[in-house]
């Protein structure tokens, strides 16, 4: 027991007493030090990222009675949770400073919601599993109602009832799983299953436990969230909620599907298409919107449904571009939600005519905004044309059965970039007026050049990356 | 010493300096902006006739500056890989040249973005520049999408010329036709990339490393289909037409020579290389098909551009219908076509830059371009009307100017074709073209600069030395592409 935490579970300990930390302080420190609750943030998540060299990888450690485990895969997803979590403490300024709450108990609900996140991606069994993804929902809450306006509300209540219905799913699908394997345990079921011939029952729970877990991806049965929660919450809230809960779902749907869940041919087509459909219904409400933020909630509803019909073809060459394609779009969707904070600051609202004449005394953040849209929409030069490539490549090496897929994405991709244009044309565009010079922190600046230049060095040379990721697909 | 002669610095140099020009480094000062982008466009014009000056045509391999070749995405077997062969050679002269002279033309039309004007076009450069060389399919793909930003950025910017609403539209219309193209292209590469991987065990995408004889032949077909969509909507094939027009007429007078000269000729060279070299043994099955599209397109838009009332939109569908004739010479599928296809793109490069230069000066002075309201201002600009009647006369195909050459061999190459009796037919039917091209272009003359002279137009100038040297160099260049055709048909052979 003392063995498993020091093996494996360090950075997690060092996040708890950060939580713990963070909360003592807000009780007993004056709110003059609040300044301050940010540093002790993200010192903490440097320290945990420090400590996840101590890590046991290789070979695989299960610890906590088979509850927990850690390997690469682990800790690559580890890794680049702290990261974003990481840039989304240094976004989090604008939004302390005007919610006018304590900010320690703020940033304690965010060091929470990545303790929860940390631990759906080492979860082992689907107890686990089901106690971190409540860890990583409440506090999620409650930032996301933190501006305390009418429209955050409302984006609260709908993501709290969708998450509870999408709950509801998962232990349904847990129980009837119990039921034919009699275990909880990822390892067990996979043993079991190995041996014993896969039933209609066993294909239908895996196909609710998935979908429970995919609500948070906004795939299409729990999708329509996604446009009011992001319509009402903070830019920095939705740098949190587009990167953390999709690395750690993508990272849990990912093993599920390669290990318990990998005997149901039903599933995978189940997934491939409602993985089209909700493509399809993203892609196409964008073209009308005019509001930024829903134009990102639908471009993140249709990223992750890019990414789910290539991991439902289970393959360990799909699972590498998975990965390399989610790490790629979270840095990217940084970069986004960063320049909208920026924006957010300075009082410019989210209609798309807002954004008029950016470019004119703003070069450096329109031209790290604009190439970060021109990545999201596939183009050369960026991450995002070779994470499309590969993305791609590995629907076409699945087989002719899903040539429609390919192609029906690949013309979604064009619909998709319709409305990216419509994003970045007017930053471009002269009005009347003089145009604003954008004020910005120098963590706001620091974070959007980082994660600008990250994608342009990937898209530049994409091999070491992709090197990593096959390593890691195969050593899963 | 090696990196200043070999063909990633060919293509990389108009980028860099496009990132320079566009860094915060580089001045706001308008004249030596447009200064810099045309030197280096002249020295890139220099650069690249002395690459030309010492191509050995007949053995092209045996140069080090034909091939390069570096890994870069290893599990994909994607190469960086350039390579050099005559038709590149050409089209890589050809862009240098008419970006040379855009560059020459921006001066009088580009009044305000300077700075992000000239970046823009260089990246354009640098990305046909890439098209025209890649070896590599992925990397071709690469440089088809890079080319679409700034494309997108020139045609729908506002550069202070005529600019309208309808500009943005028409870059939007331009974009997702070619994305849409595009796209459809990308999954006739995967599928390329994943059935050479599967039958020859190779995994690579360079195109001299593509077996296609274990393919099975549906599959061919499809890959065929999907090439055929992706680069028909850029060169234009008929029912994919429909984005042209529009750019090229709201896009500033530059910007059009550029798309009109060499953008059009990216989809003629994407079907040489993918369906006529790669997937060869099953283009014959479809030479009379697209030799049929290629006759309508031809024919149609010629009739098309006969009604129109805008100059610029009659130079358009002239593009549209010479496109056509690129087309057949392809289907003839023998040497001569090819020699055809690719003399009749340099030749009408030459001559739609010219055409749609005039109708920019003419746009200038007289601020309008309806045919109807134009008429009589050859007595105001005799130089101009000297230079418009030339380069009218070399487009309607008479002899001593290239395009004459280029329609001719090209008919000759379809009569003589192997391809069976649907060819022979389109190159009798194509013939009437050279009458309904007289007749629009002759239009374009007649009620454009002739006719009654009208005193509104009285205080207008004649064209300006710089005009004059822009318009000279492209007649000049049509006369000796007629008399001595041999330079560039034995580059091809």
């Amino acid at each position: 027991m003392i063995n498993d935490f020091f093996n494996i579970m360090l950075p997690q300990i060092c996040l708890g007493l950060f939580i713990v930390l963070q909360l003592l302080l807000s009780i007993f420190l004056s709110p003059r030090f609040e300044k301050y609750a940010r540093i002790i943030s993200a010192s903490g998540i440097a320290l945990s990222a420090v400590l996840l060299t101590s890590v046991q990888a290789e070979p695989q450690y299960f610890g906590l009675k088979n509850a927990v485990m850690s390997d690469y895969y682990t800790v690559l997803f580890h890794f680049i949770i702290l990261i974003c979590g990481f840039f989304i403490v240094l976004l989090m300024k604008n939004l302390t400073l005007k919610s006018k709450q304590n900010s320690y108990t703020l940033h304690a609900l965010l060091l929470t919601a990545i303790f929860g996140a940390f631990n759906i991606v080492s979860a082992n069994d689907f107890l686990t599993l089901f106690i971190s993804i409540e860890l990583l929902s409440f506090p999620t809450y409650f930032l996301i109602a933190s501006t305390r306006n009418y429209y955050s509300k409302e984006a609260c209540f709908k993501y709290l009832i969708t998450n509870a219905i999408s709950t509801g799913v998962f232990l349904f699908g847990v129980s009837y799983l119990y039921g034919i394997t009699s275990s909880v345990n990822f390892s067990e079921i996979t043993e079991f299953m190995s041996e014993n011939e896969p039933s209609l029952l066993y294909a239908f729970s895996g196909i609710m436990i998935i979908l429970g877990l995919i609500s948070k991806l906004s795939i299409f049965p729990f999708a329509n969230w996604v446009i009011d929660v992001y319509k009402g919450t903070e830019t920095s809230i939705l740098a949190f909620l587009s990167t953390i809960p999709k690395l750690a779902m993508f990272a849990i749907v990912c093993r599920l599907l390669v290990f318990p869940l990998s005997y149901s041919f039903e599933l995978a087509f189940v997934l491939a298409i409602i993985s089209i459909i909700t493509a399809f219904w993203a892609n196409t409400y964008a073209i009308r919107e005019n509001n930024v933020k829903v134009i990102f909630a639908c471009s993140s509803a249709a990223n992750a449904s890019y990414m789910l019909l290539v991991a439902a073809l289970v393959s360990v060459y799909n699972l590498s571009t998975v990965i390399f394609y989610l790490v790629c779009y979270v840095i990217m969707n940084l970069t986004v939600f960063c320049f909208l904070n920026i924006t957010e600051y300075n009082n410019i609202g989210f209609n798309i005519n807002d954004f008029k004449n950016i470019f004119h005394k703003n070069h450096g953040f329109a031209v790290c905004y604009a190439l970060t849209i021109i990545a999201l929409a596939g183009f050369p030069i960026t991450s995002g044309f070779a994470a499309k490539i590969y993305l791609f490549s590995a629907v076409a090496n699945s087989g002719l059965i899903f040539l429609p897929f390919l192609l029906a994405l690949l013309l979604l991709t064009v619909i998709a970039l319709f409305y990216y244009l419509k994003i970045i044309m007017p930053l471009f565009e002269k009005n009347n007026s003089e145009g604003i010079k954008l004020k910005a922190f120098y963590s706001q600046k620091f974070v959007l050049f980082i994660t600008a230049a990250i994608t342009l060095i990937i898209g530049i040379c994409p091999e070491k990356l992709i090197e990593l990721c096959r390593f890691i697909a195969y050593n899963i | 010493m090696d990196i200043f002669i070999s063909i990633p610095f060919l293509i990389f140099l108009p980028m860099a300096a496009s990132f320079l020009l566009m860094s915060p480094l580089f001045t706001n000062n308008e004249i030596s902006i447009r200064r810099f982008a045309k030197s280096l466009c002249g020295f890139h014009l220099i650069y690249t006739i002395i690459l030309f000056a010492f191509f050995n045509a007949a053995n092209p391999y045996t140069c080090k500056l034909s091939f390069f070749g570096q890994d870069w995405i290893e599990s994909l077997g994607i190469q960086f890989a350039f390579k050099i062969d005559g038709i590149s050679m050409l089209l890589v002269l050809l862009t240098s040249f008419i970006f040379f002279i855009a560059s020459m033309a921006s001066k009088m039309n580009i009044r305000k973005s300077h700075k992000f004007y000239y970046s823009m076009l260089l990246l354009l450069m640098s990305a046909v520049l890439g098209i025209f060389t890649a070896n590599d399919m992925f990397v071709f793909f690469l440089f088809w999408e890079l080319e679409l930003i700034p494309a997108y950025f020139l045609i729908g910017g506002d550069f202070g010329h005529e600019y309208k609403e309808e500009s943005k539209k028409s870059a939007v219309k331009f974009v997702l036709f070619t994305f849409l193209g595009s796209m459809i292209m990308l999954l006739g590469i995967l599928l390329l990339h994943y059935f050479n991987y599967n039958s020859a065990n190779i995994l690579s995408s360079v195109f001299e490393n593509i077996i296609t004889t274990n393919i099975p032949t549906s599959i061919k077909y499809l890959i065929s289909i999907c090439f055929l969509i992706g680069f028909g909507v850029k060169l234009p094939i008929i029912p994919l037409h429909t984005w042209l027009p529009d750019a090229h007429t709201n896009a500033p007078t530059p910007v059009s020579m550029i798309l009109a000269g060499i953008l059009l000729k990216t989809g003629a060279y994407g079907i040489y290389r993918f369906n006529y070299q790669i997937l060869g043994d099953i283009f014959s099955n479809f030479a009379g098909i697209l030799a049929v599209l290629a006759l309508i397109n031809i024919i149609y838009t010629a009739f098309v551009a006969y009604t129109q009332k805008d100059i610029k939109r009659i130079v358009a569908y002239s593009s549209i219908s010479n496109m056509g004739l690129v087309l057949l010479g392809l289907c003839a599928f023998n040497q001569i076509g090819l020699s055809a296809s690719v003399f009749h793109m340099i030749a009408h490069s030459f001559v739609t830059a010219g055409l749609f230069m005039i109708c920019g000066i003419v746009y200038l002075r007289c601020k309008t371009r309806d045919i109807n309201s134009l008429g009589g201002i050859a007595i105001y600009m005799p130089r101009l009307f000297g230079f418009a009647s030339l380069i009218v006369l070399a487009s309607v195909g008479i002899p001593l100017f290239a395009p004459f050459i280029g329609e001719i061999l090209t008919i000759i190459s379809a009569m003589f074709s192997d391809m069976g009796t649907v060819l022979k037919l389109t190159a009798i039917f194509s013939l009437p073209l050279l009458i309904i091209s007289s007749c629009y272009m002759l239009k374009f003359l007649h009620e454009g600069f002739m006719g009654q002279v009208q005193e509104k137009f009285s205080k207008i100038n004649d064209i300006t030395v710089h005009e004059f040297v822009i318009l000279a160099s492209i007649t000049t260049g049509l006369i000796f592409l007629g008399i001595f055709p041999f330079v560039v048909l034995n580059m091809v052979g």
